[in-house]
C-alpha cells in the first residue's frame, strides 16, 4: 500500500458558504465538453453529446454548459466551480457509461479537491459541557480542607496484603463453624 | 519506443537491413518539439508574471447563457435586463467610452445602464432587512451588539465572500480585473436591488436570509461584540434591576505562584450565581466571570440554541421590530419578551 495519501491537503467535511443551511446550490457553474469529430477516441463523448446532453441541461439549468469541438485531440470534461476551482479530466477512449458517470460525479462535489479527511463529520463545539477542568465535578467539602491533610494524603487504594487476605479466609472459616448445624 | 518497435519488427520479419533515418524519423517527440518550447519558455519569463486570463475572453462564453444559469442557480427569477444591468459597473461605461474616444469615435454609444440605483437599493433593503432579522434571533442583545453583528455582516470582506461563491466574479463588467473585494460586494448589493425589481421584497428578503444571514450560522455573538469592561457593565445593569452589586468570590484555584496558576471567580448577587469565570490572575477571572455573566442575560450562552434561518420577517407571522436597549440603559425589565 501507498503512503501518498500522507502528502495530500488535510482537513474536515465542510460545506462551502454554509451550503444548504439556507438553500442549496449547486457548486459546478460551467462544464465544457471539448471532443473531435472524427477521431475515435471520442466516440462516447459524442454519444453523450447526441442522447444525453439535453435531458442534461434541462435537468440542471444552474450549469452553464459548452460544446468545443476541437480537431484531432483527445477529448476531456473541463468543469468549473464557484469557489475558482477548475478540474479536467481526460476522457480519451471513454465508453458513453463512463462519460455519463464522470459528468454525475462533477455534477455532484464541490470542487474541493482531493483532501484527506481527518474524520467524516466536524464540529466548532464538540462538547456542549466545556472542556474537562480539575474543578469540574470537584466535591464541595474540599473547599473546607486545611492542607498538608493526613488523610488526603493517603493513597486512594491500597492492595490487600497476603498474610491480610489468608486472616480473612481463616476469619471466614471459624464464622462458618461456629453456626449451627442445620439437622 | 516506436523505433525500439521498427527495431523488433525489422528483425523479426528477417529484414537486416536497417536504415540509419528510419530510426531518427520514427522519433515519438520530434526534433522540433524540444527548442520550440525552451523558446517559448524563455519568452514567458522576459514578460514577466501576467495577470489571469479573463473568462470572458475565451471562446467559449457566453453571457446569456452565464446571466440565465445565474438566476436559476441561486434559484431565483431574475429579468434578464436588470440582471445584465446589476453586473455592470459605472467604471466599465467609463473606461470603455473612453476606449471608443481613443480610437478616433466622437459620442461613443453604448446603450448600457450602471448599476448605481441597483446598489443603492439594495444596501437599503439590506440594511434594513438584516437589522429585522438579527433582532429576531438576539431579543435581548443591546443595541450596540446589534450593529456590531449587522455591519459584521455588511462589511465589504464579508459580502465580496459571498458574491465570490454565488458565482458573480466572472460576469462583473468593471475596470478593475479581477474584481477587488469592493466591486464584489457592490455587485451583490446590486444583484439584491435587481431581485426587488424582479420578483419582489419578499423573495430577495428570502435571498438575503439564505445567503447574507446564514453566515452567523455556528459564530459566536461575543466574539463580534463584547462590552469593553464587563465587570463595570455588570455592576451598572445589577443597580439598574435595583439588585445588590455583583460580588467576586474565588472558587478554584491551583497553582498560585507558578506560570501555570488558574483561578477561578464566580460573581454573585443577592447570594445568587450570576455567572463565572476562570484566568490566569484573578482579575482577569473576575471579568470574563462578568462576561459570562452578561452572556446569560443576554441569552448568548455558549449552549445556546443555534439560530433559526426557517424565519420569514415578510411572511405572515411578522413580529413587531424590537427595540433594543443600549448597553448603558439595558434593564432585565426593559427587555421586551
Amino acid at each position: 500500500m501507498s503512503n501518498n495519501n500522507l502528502f495530500l491537503p488535510v482537513g474536515f467535511p465542510r460545506a462551502p458558504l454554509a451550503n444548504g443551511v439556507g438553500r442549496w446550490i449547486c457548486q459546478l457553474q460551467r462544464l465544457t465538453f471539448k471532443f473531435c469529430k472524427n477521431y475515435p477516441s471520442s466516440r462516447g463523448m459524442r454519444e453523450f453529446l447526441e442522447f444525453e446532453l439535453l435531458d442534461f441541461t434541462k435537468k440542471n439549468p444552474g450549469i452553464v454548459v459548452y460544446v468545443k469541438p476541437r480537431r484531432h485531440r483527445a477529448p476531456n470534461l473541463t468543469a468549473e466551480y464557484l469557489n475558482g476551482e477548475k478540474q479536467i479530466v481526460d476522457c480519451r477512449n471513454f465508453s458513453y457509461e463512463e462519460v455519463k458517470k464522470w459528468v454525475s460525479l462533477l455534477r455532484s462535489q464541490s470542487g474541493r479537491g482531493t483532501v484527506r479527511l481527518l474524520k467524516m463529520w466536524h464540529t466548532d463545539h464538540p462538547s456542549i459541557q466545556g472542556p474537562w477542568s480539575p474543578f469540574v465535578n470537584r466535591d464541595p467539602k474540599l473547599n473546607w480542607v486545611e492542607f498538608p491533610n493526613e488523610d488526603l494524603s493517603q493513597p486512594i487504594y491500597i492492595e490487600k496484603s497476603a498474610t491480610e487476605k489468608l486472616i480473612e479466609i481463616f476469619e471466614e472459616q471459624q464464622r462458618i463453624e461456629r453456626q449451627p448445624k442445620q439437622e | 519506443m516506436s523505433a525500439l518497435r521498427l527495431v523488433i519488427q525489422s528483425t523479426i520479419c528477417g529484414t537486416n537491413v536497417l536504415r540509419c533515418h528510419e530510426i531518427f524519423t520514427a522519433r515519438g517527440i520530434k526534433r522540433w518539439v524540444a527548442p520550440t518550447l525552451k523558446e517559448l519558455e524563455r519568452r514567458r519569463k522576459k514578460l514577466g508574471p501576467q495577470p489571469p486570463p479573463l473568462r470572458s475572453s475565451f471562446v467559449e462564453w457566453n453571457y446569456k447563457a452565464e446571466w440565465y444559469s445565474f438566476g436559476k442557480r441561486l434559484h431565483e427569477e431574475f429579468n434578464e435586463h436588470t440582471l445584465q444591468r446589476a453586473f455592470t459597473h459605472r467604471s466599465y461605461i467609463v473606461k470603455e467610452e473612453e476606449s471608443q474616444k481613443e480610437a478616433g469615435i466622437e459620442n461613443p454609444e453604448l446603450n448600457l445602464e450602471d448599476n448605481q440605483k441597483l446598489i443603492v437599493e439594495g444596501t437599503n433593503f439590506m440594511k434594513k432587512y438584516i437589522r429585522n432579522y438579527v433582532s429576531l434571533l438576539l431579543p435581548k442583545f443591546p443595541e450596540e451588539g446589534i450593529r456590531a453583528v449587522c455591519n459584521y455582516l455588511l462589511e465589504d470582506k464579508m459580502l465580496a465572500f459571498i458574491s465570490e461563491n454565488i458565482g458573480t466574479k466572472d460576469l462583473i463588467l468593471s475596470s478593475d480585473v479581477p474584481p477587488e473585494e469592493e466591486t464584489l460586494a457592490s455587485t451583490l448589493k446590486a444583484v439584491v436591488g435587481a431581485l426587488i425589481e424582479s420578483s419582489g421584497e419578499e423573495k430577495a428578503g428570502l435571498f438575503v436570509r439564505d445567503f447574507v444571514v446564514t453566515q452567523l450560522v455556528e459564530k459566536d455573538v461575543n466574539d463580534i461584540w463584547h462590552p469593553e469592561d464587563p465587570f463595570t457593565t455588570l455592576t451598572d445593569i445589577m443597580r439598574r434591576d435595583g439588585r445588590e452589586i455583583p460580588e467576586p468570590r474565588l472558587i478554584n484555584e491551583t497553582g498560585r505562584n507558578t506560570i501555570l496558576s488558574t483561578y477561578e471567580v464566580g460573581v454573585y448577587s443577592d447570594k445568587q450565581f450570576l455567572g463565572s469565570g476562570s484566568g490566569e490572575t484573578i482579575e482577569v477571572a473576575k471579568q470574563l466571570a462578568a462576561h459570562n455573566a452578561l452572556r446569560r442575560l443576554f441569552k448568548t450562552t455558549e449552549n445556546m440554541l443555534p439560530f433559526s434561518f426557517k424565519m420569514n420577517p415578510y411572511g405572515e407571522h411578522v413580529k413587531p421590530s424590537i427595540e433594543h436597549c443600549s448597553i448603558s440603559e439595558w434593564k432585565s425589565k426593559n427587555v421586551n419578551c
